[in-house]
């Protein structure tokens, strides 16, 4: 790029820059400021500085790492389920979406409703005096499981998770199966490329991309789960729900301690850049030329 | 001269909005949406009457959902948005950096006991006027017991049941005569699953949820054990014999089935969703369920044939865990003049007898809960039994007190649920505490 040309673009670029530094910038160096302070709502306009403490603290913390692998493992298996299902589903109802495109919409709907009403919905749907679900389980089977207890609780969650936002996955999906040239898979087919086959050699390989952005998106959001959870279980029986977003939550106001909470945030900011990093590899390497 | 007269119209409209903006002078943020913002309703109408128009009260709610984390950011923040804010007992500690202390006026002293004045105090200062307060009932079915004690078939049936579940045969007692023995052999008589007889599904509802406000509930039934949060010396005594045995009883009930599988994700709602379909035959809750629970439009199952007693009694006596709501001055107030005079009426008994009747749930003395009392006769139960059964736990208003509710929370419902041993949840609340409360 000619030097003249590189000072325009910079140029041009320079009040979103200074607009996202005004507004990113400054939370972020109070957030550093915090994570390096013992800062609670008594010295909150006085930090005291400690160094590294905070951080130090919240890797001893066992109930850190539970917290972690709550939301890891939570944010795993969602992901992988909404992409697998999300995948499945664009591919079956293409014809459909084809000829109905309206259909789509509709099928969006669970997105629209709000994270904390979903969760209060389904607490009512699943209790025991009020519920549907409990009351047609007992009067078919006589029984029904503790659906939001410790044992219980984990597969209630990504159920519902996967309810909500599986919708959001295929509206990804179809659009990158929809993008997929029909020239390409005409070629194929011509070389005797069918069914499956033609789906696992053509259409997945032009779709990683795709999979990959959408596994990342639904991976992050489900990582940092809170208001459905909050509103169903709360940190659960013994802290059994706890997930990252609920430790960093409670730490702030329950416990007042907001050094360790906001340290807690900055690891899961880092902690978020790797999984970034190794998303944007591998979908890199397998992209399309 | 239209336009003239359009315009002086316009300038009186503005003046008079003007004027009504400046006679909001004391802004008061109540606790909202419940009894408690009703009674503060009428209570402010009717001082505005009166009130100079520089004195006059403003409203203003938050959500009730996490009403006092947002408080305790706000007040930290040093907000001058309210100049009176609410207090609660369990969380005076955490408050009080950022609240003045008042003089109680000689009418105050007469309209509260001292019992209820020292829900709002804090290190020996008084930080609020205490408009509520909260404690809690045994409620059962009154239908149900007195088929109990009367029924001969019943009555036997009740002994074999507490001799094989508790070891020991018991007769049925009169409720306000239990023993939290009498309780559980209750509770388990009327468990459809122990017995096919019983009317109700489940004997009781207990909330266990992880969270602070059941851990004051279940501590009735620690204190009546003799359990306290630190001795005189400042010792913690979480792992006493009395923390294990309340801790043992409402294990034994949810394991026994006694209580909804779910109990381990109930609290206030749910509990009284419970009871008031008419499927449980006890439970301990909070006073401030018996209105919509005797409804008969809200919960016509049970409206009627609800009894209430104070909770059980224990080998050290019968006690129920009291706080108080109340109102106080924030330390960033820029009209603590006004806010002084307002919270002065609110400690008489005209204000409180508005306040009352209107739904909020005051402890008052005698002569003023008599003027009450045809309209709210649970009021009458609530400051006897404040007088009489009311603890609070030794460090229950300390800075953290907030967090030590909730290290106990996270604690014991993880015993309850199964997920950790009693010896190893003891002595993880032990040393949080010890380190919470430490001087």
């Amino acid at each position: 790029m000619p030097r003249t040309s590189r000072f325009e673009g910079r140029l041009l670029i320079a009040p979103l820059t200074a607009f996202l530094i005004a507004l990113l910038g400054f939370p972020l160096v109070l957030d550093i400021i915090y994570s390096v302070s013992r800062v609670g709502f008594e010295n909150i306009r006085a930090p005291e500085l400690i160094g590294f403490s905070n951080y130090a603290k919240a890797v001893a913390d066992p109930e850190f790492w539970a917290a972690a692998w709550f939301s890891l493992r939570f944010g795993l298996i969602v992901a992988v389920i909404q992409v697998v299902a999300g995948l499945g589903l664009a591919v079956f109802l293409a014809p459909l979406f084809a000829k109905r495109p309206w259909l789509i919409a509709f099928l969006m709907l669970p997105m629209m409703v709000a994270p904390a009403l979903v969760g209060l919905m389904y607490r009512l749907i699943l209790h025991e005096f009020v519920g549907a679900v409990p009351y047609y389980l007992l009067e078919w089977y006589g029984d029904f499981p503790a659906f939001l207890g410790r044992d219980w609780a984990f597969t209630t969650l990504v159920t519902i998770e996967t309810l909500q936002w599986t919708p959001f996955a295929l509206l990804i999906l179809h659009s990158s199966y929809a993008a997929v040239s029909p020239d390409i898979r005409e070629a194929a087919s011509l070389d005797g490329a069918r069914g499956r086959r033609l789906f696992l050699n053509i259409d997945l390989p032009l779709m990683m991309p795709a999979i990959g952005i959408t596994f990342f998106l639904r991976f992050i959001d489900s990582f940092r789960v809170f208001d459905n959870l909050y509103t169903l279980v709360g940190p659960g029986a013994g802290g059994s729900t706890t997930s990252m977003s609920i430790y960093i939550y409670q730490a702030f106001f329950k416990v007042g301690d907001i050094g360790l909470a906001v340290a807690a945030s900055m690891l899961l900011l880092a902690a978020s850049f790797v999984v970034l990093w190794v998303i944007n590899g591998l979908t890199a390497r397998k992209a399309p030329l | 001269m239209t336009r003239l007269k359009t315009l002086l119209t316009s300038a009186a409209l503005f003046a008079a909005l003007g004027v009504t903006g400046a006679m909001a002078e004391v802004t008061v943020l109540g606790w909202p949406g419940g009894p408690e913002e009703a009674g503060l309703r009428k209570a402010a109408d009717a001082y505005n009457t009166t009130a100079s128009d520089a004195d006059k009260v403003k409203l203003i709610f938050f959500n009730r959902d996490g009403f006092f984390d947002k408080l305790a950011a706000d007040l930290a923040a040093g907000s001058t948005d309210f100049d009176v804010n609410l207090l609660a007992t369990y969380a005076l500690g955490r408050y009080t950096p950022f609240m003045d202390p008042i003089t109680l006026p000689d009418a105050s002293k007469a309209t509260f006991p001292e019992k209820v004045l020292a829900t709002m105090q804090y290190e020996g200062k008084q930080y609020g006027i205490p408009t509520d307060l909260s404690l809690h009932f045994m409620y059962y079915r009154t239908d149900l017991i007195e088929k109990l004690l009367s029924d001969a078939d019943w009555k036997a049936k009740y002994g074999e049941i507490s001799e094989k579940y508790l070891g020991k045969k018991l007769e049925p007692k009169d409720p306000d005569a239990w023993t939290w023995d009498d309780w559980m052999a209750t509770a388990l008589f009327f468990t459809k699953s122990i017995n096919s007889d019983s009317p109700t599904r489940y004997g009781t509802v207990l909330q266990m949820k992880n969270l602070l406000f059941n851990m004051m509930v279940w501590h009735s039934a620690a204190r009546a054990q003799g359990g306290d949060w630190m001795n005189d010396k400042g010792e913690i005594t979480v792992d006493s014999p009395a923390f294990r045995t309340a801790l043992d009883i409402y294990k034994k009930l949810y394991d026994d089935g006694t209580s909804p599988k779910d109990s381990t994700t109930y609290e206030f709602a749910e509990a009284n969703a419970a009871f008031g379909a008419g499927q449980a035959a006890t439970m301990l809750q909070w006073n401030a369920a018996f209105g919509d629970l005797d409804n008969k439009e809200k919960t016509p199952a049970v409206a009627g044939k609800i009894g209430t007693v104070a909770p059980p009694a224990g080998p050290e006596g019968r006690f129920t865990h009291i706080h108080g709501l109340g109102l106080g001055i924030n330390k960033a107030s820029k009209n603590k003049d006004g806010a002084v005079k307002f919270l002065n009426w609110l400690g008489t008994p005209d204000a409180m007898e508005i306040y009352a009747k209107a739904g909020g749930s005051p402890a008052l003395s005698d002569a003023v809960v008599a003027k009450v009392s045809a309209e709210r006769p649970d009021l009458v139960k609530l400051g006897q039994y404040a007088g009489s059964y009311g603890f609070v736990m030794h460090g229950g208003t300390a800075a953290k007190a907030l967090q030590v509710y909730e290290l106990q929370a996270k604690e014991f419902t993880a015993y309850w649920s199964g997920g950790k041993s009693l010896d190893d949840a003891l002595a993880a609340t032990k040393s949080g505490m010890a380190d919470l409360l430490k001087p």
